[in-house]
């Protein structure tokens, strides 16, 4: 909303700057966004006298005068004829800023001028862009103090544009902000008087006003004013508008918005004689039933839309906006101004259905002033019948049924000064409501009874009146108090812990982090082979179809983003993410998890300056940073099987498993879902179920000893079947539980059809043996190894080499 | 017999120092000193002769004995020390220390969570834990239950996004308070970050899907002053010492009184630029006391229970932190953007 700093002083005499009042307003809730200014004089010019003034003595045009500033006389040259002693004119002093319409700045500094000093400039109203008039210095009256500022003496205008909480209504006008403002700078706040004068005849008005539908409309209100003159509005009317940004239209409905900006209170001036039957009806509209509005649209209206008719037809929509068969036009003679209350939840109901916010739809759907009904009445009529040269015919029809009062609220001081901090004492709270307008009753020691004005809507509560003293008492005086913790969970119960562990050892393995939206097309979704389209959660009202559906996995989204990196020529990629997911049908998973996707494609290593050669991601880098996370995390039971899933590279995906179950994919991404990236390099990805993650069993995390004698190593290299797996060599010594075996190692595994013959490979493996106790003899580990040898020959069916 | 063993020992050590002197490695040092004190070399020999060494000259000889394994070890240190100061100025001479050293893996955060982690970390230190709930959530514990009105314009489809059975994805962490109010009795010490949604079209401030940070603590005579302190302490913690805190009164339905929560600004220091649209205040969060309907709400009494909540974006720390204008750099993905954090 925008306020007139001049409009609000015309209300409360305001004895800071505009700036200081900006940070009054801001501070006690009335958040000021902008701050535009119309004053065109820049800060540092004062009222200059002239006290001497003398030829100069190298330029026939320019004069050397002593003016005094108010404290010093000062010798200024100046070129302008009317530079005589005794006037009073614009002295800009040494410092002032001028701005040129195209934002260069002009400063003023000790100058000569053809040899003679000039200690500031004296300036003409052009110069200060009071207007466009070159001719000489500005004259100002005589009895201008000199050394005031100009700024003072003309000041222009500031409108602040201020955010209204949808807690205060009462703010959305000048006289509501007025009211705060008079509260804040300790001044009374004046409302201008506007007596009514009598109706100088009076007309039956018994059927003038209808409701039929009081509980949406508690309180109608019409006057008839008679002959008034539809004309163009007086200057000081149309400034007022034209300072907030409104357009003025003629002098009865500019009358209707001035007083909607000073009071708050939307009105509306019907052409008496466009109204059949020249009376109102407050019913709900017709089904079907059409009008046409203000901004010439035209609305198909249905009976749950209120409406202010006539005998016959629907002439505005209540609350909202009026109909264009009724308003006044030049041609208007008399009048029916409309002053009503609505009820709030209607009026937002229709006016978002509808789609149509006026500046009278935005307060009736916050809630209005009840006594603000006749005020505001009063207040036009009064303005109407001074500029327009109308007549008054009626007394105010005022139909209601029943004005709600405001309830006392219990309040106790102690709880006041609990719940904001502070150390105010009772009497200090007590002036803090008298100066806000709520009464204040039964006051004894430890309580009082608040009760708030008509227009205070939003006070209820203690809690509430604890805010006001907050606000009114400035949150800058609350004091600084320690941090105490009086209670700690125990950090077992952080539920981040788990999560942050996991993010900070993939890091840590070398990933980058990605973060992406939750919201993703079918396709994407689908593309992750595991889900249907049934399984999805769907929104019912997605921003586009290209994000309705909630993410079932971070499949897609983690290809996208390979995609986007690749076409950006990024192709080395380590990716991770940690993301929620969604499911639809808890027969596959939680609606609800979070999931693990890694991402590795490209250079492992790049080329180093041709000494060493790039390599490429492949499967085990995976398979081994895999590993590696959980060798970090001491899981036990990890373990790898052979899997099928559509996602993957058939023969290229393994299934993770933790304590025997699955837990997870891992490997090649299928061609099919690669299409379109743009990358020669094949792209790996690890999906697994955090859940899983977090809940596999621990190894124990006691101190294994370490040997402080040498180890022993022997290699054994043997010619197999191609089909025979590491693993199954690996298992096959691992169930001859050799004596004193540390580790085995695979170290070497080629083919080659000439030296080994068709479908056979070349497998060499070194086991090393170690003691705790003592060191081994070469005796005991052949004894071992021999044995070794013996059974995998027979087990595996090998030839040893 | 004495003379004889004197003389092999001087001997045999000029020698070694002869060739230990032109020794150019390990080995040639080693070979030598096997040759002399080795199981087979001169010294061990040599002391098997003492028994033949007449009694009254076996002192002589014990001490020439000492006096040469002194030498000789000085002769051997000498010797090592020399050849491993060749060594290092032989080594370290001759690479070109210019060259780009090997890549090295290194992980990176995403500055939403880094964000996020800085949060919770001074949080934790402050006696906060993090809890976490849904992002699908009922329409009673994002709205009703924080006494949201039944026609706020917040819960219009065109601002919150909702699913067929009813329920809406939460567009505040607020909720997440609620969960835990029901389900435990106060004391209460909580952040929540987590993920949240609204019907923002994006662009360059605006993201259908952002972070927040919510805090709650109900405990016995909570006040504002409470909240100020915790919300200034966690201001010099993120951003530094520099930075000062206002509160504004403001209005949410969820607190009573309720207020916002202004960084001075961390471009221009307070003075006013464009970041803070000259007011020298950047705007950081919502706070407030909880509303006694909250409190109401959840099973509390509110004569006995009061406690303040605070919800922030994270989006908006990491923006300014980072300097990043527009949000949805964030998520994009970018490995060349990834990689700065």
């Amino acid at each position: 909303m925008k306020v007139s700093y001049n409009w609000l002083s015309h209300y409360v005499d305001i004895d800071c700057s505009v700036q200081e009042l900006a940070d009054k307003l801001t501070m006690a809730g009335i958040e000021v966004e902008a701050i535009d200014t119309a004053c065109s004089i820049p800060e540092g010019i004062v009222v200059g006298e002239i006290l001497e003034r003398n030829p100069h003595p190298g330029a026939d045009k320019l004069s050397v005068c002593k003016v005094s500033d108010g404290k010093n006389e000062l010798q200024v040259v100046c070129g302008a004829p009317n530079c005589d002693v005794g006037k009073k004119v614009p002295l800009a002093t040494i410092g002032t800023v001028f701005s040129d319409p195209d934002g260069k700045d002009f400063k003023i500094k000790k100058s000569k001028l053809r040899g003679e000093k000039s200690f500031g400039m004296l300036c003409s109203s052009s110069e200060l862009g009071l207007d466009s008039d070159h001719d000489g210095l500005m004259e100002l009256e005589n009895d201008a103090v000199t050394g005031t500022s100009l700024r003072e003496l003309f000041p222009g205008d500031t409108v602040y544009t201020v955010e209204i909480t949808p807690n205060r209504p009462d703010w959305l006008s000048h006289w509501g902000i007025a009211r705060d403002v008079a509260c804040l700078l300790d001044a009374p706040a004046k409302m201008p008087e506007f007596p009514i004068p009598t109706p100088t005849k009076t007309i039956d008005t018994s059927n003038l006003v209808t409701i039929e539908e009081p509980e949406l409309c508690p309180r109608y209100t019409g006057r008839i004013i008679r002959n008034v003159k539809v004309a163009e509005s007086p200057d000081w009317l149309k400034d007022r508008l034209l300072s907030i940004g409104l357009r003025p239209i003629n002098n009865i409905v500019d009358i209707t918005n001035f007083v909607l900006m000073e009071l708050g209170h939307p009105l509306h001036a019907f052409d008496l004689d466009l109204l059949a039957e020249q009376r109102i009806v407050v019913r709900r509209a017709n089904d079907g039933e059409k009008m046409i509005m203000l901004d010439d649209k035209e609305l198909e209206l249905k009976p749950h839309h209120l409406v202010i008719a006539d005998a016959e037809k629907p002439v505005a929509l209540a609350g909202i906006m009026g109909g264009a068969g009724s308003g006044v036009t030049k041609k208007t003679v008399n009048i029916l101004l409309e002053s009503a209350a609505f009820f709030t939840s209607k009026i937002r109901s229709t006016s978002r259905e509808l789609n149509i916010t006026t500046d009278s739809s935005y307060r009736f759907e916050r809630g209005i002033d009840w006594d603000m009904v006749t005020t505001a009445s009063d207040r036009a009529t009064a303005l109407i019948l001074e500029l327009t040269g109308g007549e008054l015919v009626t007394e105010l029809v005022d139909v209601y049924d029943e004005i709600p009062q405001p309830k006392p609220i219990k309040c106790a001081f102690n709880n006041i000064r609990n719940l904001i901090g502070i150390t105010l004492n009772n009497d200090e709270i007590i002036d803090i409501f008298t100066k806000l307008q709520l009464t204040v009753s039964e006051v004894d020691n430890g309580r009082c009874l608040v009760t708030p004005p008509l227009f205070r809507l939003d006070l209820e509560r203690e809690a509430d009146l604890a805010e006001e003293v907050a606000r009114i008492n400035g949150l800058d005086a609350i004091p600084d108090v320690p941090v105490v913790a009086k209670t700690v969970a125990p950090i077992a119960d952080d539920a981040y812990m788990l999560n942050q562990e996991l993010h900070d050892q993939l890091i840590g393995l070398g990933l980058n982090e990605c973060l992406h939206y939750s919201m993703v097309s079918e396709k994407s979704a689908l593309s992750d082979s595991r889900f249907a389209a049934d399984d999805l959660v769907k929104m019912t009202n997605p921003l586009s179809l290209e994000l309705c559906a909630m993410r079932p996995s971070l499949f897609g989204e983690m290809l996208d983003t390979v995609k986007r990196n690749t076409a950006r020529k990024n192709y080395n990629l380590q990716l991770f993410e940690i993301g929620r997911v969604f499911c639809g049908n808890q027969e596959l998973f939680p609606e609800e998890r979070l999931e693990c996707t890694i991402i590795l494609s490209g250079q492992s290593h790049p080329e180093r300056f041709s000494a060493e050669r790039a390599e490429l991601f492949d499967f085990y880098d995976l398979k081994g940073l895999v590993e590696a996370l959980f060798l970090k995390r001491r899981t036990a039971n990890i373990s790898f099987a052979a899997g099928d899933d559509k996602r993957f590279a058939p023969g290229m995906c393994a299934t993770l498993m933790l304590n025997g179950k699955a837990a997870g994919h891992l490997g090649q991404v299928a061609k099919c879902h690669t299409a379109g990236i743009k990358t020669e390099h094949p792209i790996f990805m690890a999906v697994i179920e955090c859940d899983a993650i977090f809940k596999a069993s621990p190894k124990s995390e006691l101190y294994q000893p370490i040997s402080q004698f040498p180890s022993t190593s022997r290699d054994v290299a043997f010619v197999a079947k191609e089909s025979l797996q590491h693993g199954e060599v690996m298992a096959f010594i691992g169930k001859a539980k050799l004596k004193n075996l540390e580790k085995i190692e695979l170290f070497d595994i080629f083919t080659d059809e000439k030296v080994l013959g068709a479908g056979k490979k070349s497998m060499a493996y070194t086991l090393t043996f170690r003691n705790a106790e003592r060191t081994l003899t070469d005796k005991e580990v052949n004894k071992s190894f021999d044995k070794l040898r013996i059974s995998l020959e027979k087990g595996l069916g090998i030839e040893l080499r | 017999m004495k003379n004889s063993i004197i003389n092999q020992i001087n001997t045999a050590l000029d020698a070694a120092e002869v060739n230990l002197a032109k020794a150019d490695n390990d080995q040639e040092i080693e070979a030598v000193r096997i040759a002399i004190v080795g199981r087979k070399g001169l010294f061990p020999a040599l002391s098997g002769e003492m028994k033949n060494v007449l009694p009254e000259d076996r002192k002589a000889v014990g001490i020439a004995f000492n006096q040469g394994k002194q030498r000789f070890q000085k002769i051997i240190d000498a010797a090592t020390e020399r050849l491993q100061q060749q060594d290092d100025t032989g080594e370290t001479a001759g690479i070109d220390l210019s060259l780009p050293g090997r890549q090295w893996q290194r992980g990176t955060k995403h500055p939403v969570s880094k964000i996020i982690d800085d949060c919770v970390a001074i949080f934790r230190r402050m006696g906060f834990i993090v809890a976490e709930g849904p992002e699908m959530e009922s329409v009673y514990n994002n709205f009703d239950a924080l006494n949201t009105p039944a026609d706020h314009p917040s819960r219009d489809p065109g601002d919150t996004f909702y699913f067929a059975d009813g329920r809406l994805l939460r567009t505040q962490t607020s909720p997440v308070q609620i969960r835990v109010m029901e389900s435990q009795e106060p004391p209460i010490r909580i952040v929540a970050p987590g993920r949240c949604f609204r019907r923002d079209t994006p662009d360059a401030t605006h993201s259908m899907n952002f972070h927040q940070i919510e805090g709650l603590y109900i405990d016995r005579q909570v006040s504002l002053a409470d909240l100020k302190s915790i919300l200034q302490t966690f201001a010099h913690e993120l951003f530094g010492p520099q930075v000062s805190i206002r509160l504004r009164p403001h209005f949410f339905p969820f607190t009573e009184p309720s207020v916002e929560y202004d960084f001075s600004c961390i471009m221009c220091k307070g003075k006013g630029c464009g970041v803070c649209k000259q007011s020298g205040w950047l705007e950081i969060a919502g706070a407030g006391m909880v509303d006694p309907q909250v409190l109401h709400n959840v099973g509390y009494d509110p004569a006995e229970w009061s406690g303040f909540a605070f919800g922030m974006g994270i989006e908006r720390l990491a923006m300014l932190r980072y300097r990043i204008n527009d949000i949805r750099f964030l998520y994009e993905n970018d490995v060349r953007f990834l990689e700065q954090f």
